[in-house]
């Protein structure tokens, strides 16, 4: 079924690009100036590589599926490691009683969890100290310290857990009841030292919402599952992620001099050569930003954070004796800073034929090759995590529009980094859905 | 005109608008985020006593 899935996939995209790239050559052959012709091999280069990008994607995340399903068959299944879930939680009385809950409601036995509280000044701590004790066979700590940041809070908890495996879960996230069980049987595998889960949007209730349902399935979970495939995952998300203790101690744990911890950790990771797993039944139901404005805020910080975490390994980017570290290091920056530039010069190109040449069909087809892409990529990650159908039809907007005012935010967070312009952590309001 | 050209005006329309939306949206944010940060510039009691270098700021102390 997934094989005849990607081979229609192939077929209709193989048309589109063979009738782009027709039109291309037309305009090509029209116009006179050099720079013009320039930009347009430049657009179709970088056309074929996010084509070629998405398709083996989906190539490598049916792969790793069907490997999976093999995998798990011939382990142990009395592996019971003792695992610590460690909650970070600053000002998050909206959503800390509901994260705690879905954590006692793990299958897993083998449980301890630690609130960290980051020094909140509303009453997260109160809140979550109701809670402190033994539920159902779990047991719960409630830790607080002066407030110092989400890292320094995560390596707070880390040094007074007492489980070999440590989980990093946001406050704002809620678990399905098997996410630990699906995660801890990948360290099994002794070079196996982080496995990164799912993460679904829980609050579904405008467009941007549901452009994002789309953008996680699709943008982060599909393409995390396909790295996993080599086991090189490049980002352990916030909401969930499992790591062995010895690991994190051996990297020095969280770092504090970047926006984005999790990024930077997981960097550090791959640097010493360990492998990084994804399991995506393990599922994290987090609350995005459902105002354009919060999205933007999101967006800067999280595009500044990874490229604070690049810049700190750039030395690495020339160096391939670890290959893999390097190849994941120039991934992140195609995707950081690349694709964003490419996208507005893309768009930029366009408008300028446009206006000189008349309203090309060429616009059409092109937008017409990345929906496909688009439309496929969430069918097919739709099929295999029980999504909501519904959520393909928000393919049509995503990429001519959703993508595009975010790849704005990030051109100019790459700007403000690029000058060292100051920012703060920009805590999001949550509304608790 | 027909449809396919049709569908390429719109979407040039879409894309011309969108980049516009974008820019907007983004010093929209940052000008929300500046307005929010001025308003947090709020100086504390103890900031502003140790500041001045006196013990009250409202009170005289009175040697007995």
């Amino acid at each position: 079924m997934r094989s005849l899935f990607f081979l229609i996939v192939l077929v209709v995209l193989s048309l589109f690009v063979v009738t782009t790239f027709y039109d291309v050559k037309n305009v090509f052959h029209t116009v006179e100036s050099g720079f013009i012709r320039f930009a347009i091999i430049l657009v179709a280069f970088f056309t074929f590589i996010i084509i070629f990008r998405y398709v083996a994607f989906i190539f490598f995340s049916i792969i790793k599926t069907t490997q999976k399903t093999v995998e798990f068959d011939v382990k142990n299944k009395h592996y019971n490691p003792r695992v610590t879930i460690i909650v970070p939680a600053y000002n998050e009385e909206v959503t800390i009683g509901v994260s705690i809950k879905s954590l006692v409601e793990q299958t897993y036995e083998n449980l301890e969890i630690i609130i960290m509280d980051d020094g909140s000044s509303d009453s997260t701590y109160k809140i979550a100290k109701k809670f402190e004790g033994e539920f159902k066979g779990k047991t719960i700590k409630v830790l607080t310290k002066k407030n110092g940041g989400k890292s320094r809070a995560l390596n707070f908890a880390i040094e007074r857990s007492s489980g070999e495996l440590v989980m990093c879960v946001d406050a704002d996230s809620k678990l399905d009841k098997d996410a630990v069980a699906l995660m801890v049987r990948y360290f099994q595998d002794p070079e196996i030292s982080a496995v990164a889960g799912s993460v679904f949007v829980s609050n579904r209730v405008n467009v941007w919402t549901k452009l994002q349902a789309l953008e996680y399935i699709e943008g982060l979970n599909m393409v995390r599952n396909a790295q996993a495939f080599l086991k090189l995952v490049n980002i352990i998300p916030g909401p969930i992620g499992m790591f062995r203790k010895s690991a994190i101690n051996e990297v020095g744990g969280y770092a504090h001099d970047t926006y984005a911890e999790d990024c930077d950790l997981t960097l550090k990771l791959i640097q010493k050569e360990h492998k990084i797993d994804f399991e995506p039944d393990a599922v994290a139901h987090t609350e995005a930003p459902d105002e354009l404005l919060n999205l933007l805020k999101q967006r800067y910080r999280w595009t500044r954070g990874i490229l604070q975490a690049i810049r700190k390994h750039s030395h690495n980017l020339w160096n391939f004796k670890n290959a893999n570290f390097t190849i994941v290091l120039w991934y992140m920056l195609f995707e950081a800073i690349f694709w964003p530039f490419m996208d507005l010069f893309t768009s930029m190109l366009l408008i300028y034929v446009s206006f000189s040449m008349g309203v090309n069909t060429l616009l059409i087809f092109w937008w017409f090759l990345f929906t496909i892409v688009d439309i496929s990529g969430a069918l097919y990650c739709i099929l295999i995590t029980n999504e909501t159908k519904s959520l393909s039809f928000y393919a049509i907007l995503y990429r001519l529009y959703f993508i595009s005012v975010i790849n704005i935010s990030k051109i100019f967070a790459t700007i403000e980094e690029w000058f060292n312009i100051e920012m703060s952590w920009g805590k999001l309001e949550r509304k608790g859905i | 005109m027909n449809f396919i050209a049709f569908l390429s005006f719109s979407v040039l329309v879409i894309i011309i608008l969108t980049l516009v939306f974008g820019i907007v949206a983004y010093f929209l944010y940052k000008m929300r985020e500046r307005q929010r940060r001025k308003g947090s510039d709020v100086i504390t009691y103890e900031e502003l006593r140790e500041e001045s270098g006196r013990k009250f700021l409202f009170f005289d102390e009175v040697k007995v």
